[in-house]
């Protein structure tokens, strides 16, 4: 209490304070610290490292058999098969489950928990700018799922670097490394919208997060079906048409981030290490559809966030 | 002056929450009175540049609204009436943090964290969750995080809500000490008249989104006539007479307690009443000018 011991330890603040124009950073940071901490964080990233880590034990056996054939004639057969952007956007796509888990760890609180709490009547009431609390936000979701994302490829890419040059790793497309950081910063701006959007909408991050994974497995379903309809279709069909080209396979939250993947690395994945050459694939989706998508949906995720941001008290 | 509105109006749709509202808080603490849904929290929240009103002025620490939210703010401590807090934070580290988010830098914060906690009487606590907190714990690290960046301004949305009397009684001695030993002016609003009684010099009087009354609390509660309250030490026969034959005029009696309507001048009324006393042979235990209780005038502003 005030009394004269408590007296002596408040006075006021005469000190230099910080720009305001960094005060987003402020938010940004909290988020950080807590995402970082967060266990689950690091196992998810981990799992969805899985692909590559089996690719490049895989690749570790054959370069040892190179040792064991002297002639070296199996290895280089098999090294003059590998499309290496095909195995980042396998690889990428089975990490898309991975990726919905790192969103919700990351980003499903990030405003619902506020609201519960009501924390935006402190945030607010210091010299913070709403458009100051959701940049905070949206890069405290950003900056991890870049991390999470980020780390398995960062991984195989260097693998690939230190062990590959000289089997045509860089020759076969000197910017894979630049697309695939473009592939990441898409998908994690594109995630941290929406999670933005949904979180906003809720007083509960566990809710948000149901309701965003909802609506993922919802339109991935929407998407297998399609998928399934698509291989139902002839390859060359006589009316080619919305369903036959496979386009709506894309129509999913995730789909999105795949069909945005083959854009930027510019392949339909056709050549995977483990899946039989020539084999039929989606192909490559018009990029004005899926960037236009994923750009409508950031907007109206924004919005909503924007809207639902008020200084006003949850009364409970 | 820390406040100046001028015909300030809020509307929301067709409901009018605040209407030609026009005052001048000065320096000090001041109580926002009225009773609840009168508009007090509307005007605080307009101060704070949450709510655009709908016609009118108003200026916070001599910056006019609407040209520097941000800097207002940054000169403001605000408490909320409802719980808030950070989630997941202990109390050390939301308010760190929130010192962090008025601009200060971070060991600055952490340090002053530290300070303002001990202040606020959570110096033993400070390590906890904010979640574990009991209700007098969360209404203290309100207080604490409004305080942490050295405001020259508090807004103190009833900072008694669903405290016990002992924790009532610690939380209005820190309101107190904040405004009176610290400089620190602040605006508390509530509907207690007591704890406004208590803590501050003046008030101001909202009801139905208007403004009723202002001043300070003792001009208040005097009564017009300036009449005097004499209590004797037991009833004495004569004593009546006296004062009315030196044109005293009785307004109330009970036992050995009259009030009577004063004179001209407040002196000549107790001149007066001291001579009818020495006339009629009787005792004065007390003899103080007549006030009515806070609550009489807040009434008597509040219905017109």
């Amino acid at each position: 209490m005030a009394d004269s011991v408590g007296d002596l330890s408040y006075r006021g603040y005469f000190g230099n304070t910080l720009s305001e124009r960094g005060r987003w950073l402020v938010v940004a940071k909290q988020s950080w610290k807590t995402a970082f901490k967060k266990r689950g964080f690091w196992v998810a990233s981990s799992f969805g490292a899985w692909y590559f880590i089996v690719l490049a034990a895989i690749l570790y056996f054959v370069e040892q058999s190179v040792t064991m054939d002297p002639t070296g004639n199996g290895a280089e057969r098999f090294y003059s098969q590998m499309v290496w952007k095909d195995q980042f956007l396998i690889g990428f796509t089975f990490a898309q489950l991975m990726c919905l888990v790192l969103v919700l760890i990351v980003g499903a609180g990030s405003i619902a928990n506020d609201n519960r709490t009501n924390a935006l009547l402190v945030y607010l009431s210091k010299p913070v700018s709403k458009l100051d609390y959701l940049f905070g936000k949206w890069m405290g979701v950003l900056v991890p799922l870049v991390v999470g994302l980020g780390l398995p490829l960062a991984f195989f890419y260097t693998y690939c670097l230190m062990n590959f040059r000289e089997r045509g790793f860089l020759e076969q497309d000197p910017w894979l490394g630049p697309k695939l950081i473009a592939v990441v910063l898409f998908a994690a701006a594109y995630h941290s919208t929406l999670i933005l959007g949904v979180s906003s909408l809720f007083n509960s991050g566990r809710v948000a997060g149901g309701a965003y994974a909802a609506v993922t497995f919802v339109t991935g379903f929407f998407s297998q079906l399609m998928l399934a309809v698509f291989f139902q279709s002839p390859p060359e069909s006589s009316r080619p048409g919305i369903v036959s080209s496979g386009a709506l396979h894309y129509l999913s939250v995730d789909g999105l981030v795949v069909g945005m993947s083959k854009i930027v690395l510019g392949t339909d994945g056709g050549n995977a290490f483990t899946v039989a050459r020539g084999s039929r694939q989606v192909p490559i989706p018009p990029a004005w559809m899926i960037f236009g998508l994923m750009a409508l949906a950031i907007a109206l995720a924004w919005a909503v966030a924007s809207w639902r941001v008020k200084a006003v008290e949850v009364v409970k | 002056m820390v406040v100046t509105t001028s015909n300030l109006s809020v509307r929301y749709g067709a409901f009018t929450a605040l209407q030609d509202v026009t005052c001048q808080i000065p320096e000090g603490c001041i109580g926002l009175l009225g009773p609840n849904g009168a508009g007090k929290t509307t005007l605080l929240k307009v101060l704070l540049g949450f709510i655009k009103p709908s016609s009118g002025t108003a200026a916070v620490l001599g910056v006019t609204l609407g040209s520097g939210e941000r800097k207002i703010r940054q000169m403001l401590g605000y408490m909320p009436e409802q719980d808030c807090h950070i989630p997941g934070l202990s109390a050390v580290q939301f308010v760190a943090f929130a010192g962090e988010l008025a601009g200060l830098p971070s060991g600055q914060a952490l340090r002053r964290s530290h300070e303002v906690l001990e202040y606020c009487g959570l110096g033993e606590a400070r390590y906890r969750l904010v979640e574990s907190y009991s209700t007098g714990m969360k209404q203290r690290i309100k207080l604490a995080q409004a305080l942490v960046h050295g405001p020259r301004l508090l807004l103190l949305d009833e900072p008694t809500n669903g405290l016990d009397p002992l924790g009532r009684e610690e939380m209005l001695e820190l309101v107190r000490s904040v405004s009176h030993e610290k400089g620190v002016s602040v605006i508390v609003s509530s509907h207690l008249l007591p704890d406004i009684e208590r803590t501050c010099d003046e008030v101001v009087v909202v009801s139905g989104g208007r403004m009723r009354a202002q001043g300070l609390i003792s001009d208040l509660k005097k009564i017009a006539g300036q009449p005097v309250d004499v209590e004797l030490r037991e009833p004495v026969e004569g004593f009546l007479a006296a004062c009315s034959s030196r044109g005293l005029q009785l307004m109330g009696q009970e036992h050995a307690r009259f009030r009577f309507q004063g004179l001209d001048r407040p002196d000549t009324t107790s001149r007066a009443v001291l001579e009818s006393a020495r006339a009629s042979g009787a005792q004065v235990r007390r003899l103080v000018p007549a006030e009515r209780s806070l609550e009489e005038a807040i009434l008597e502003a509040v219905n017109g």
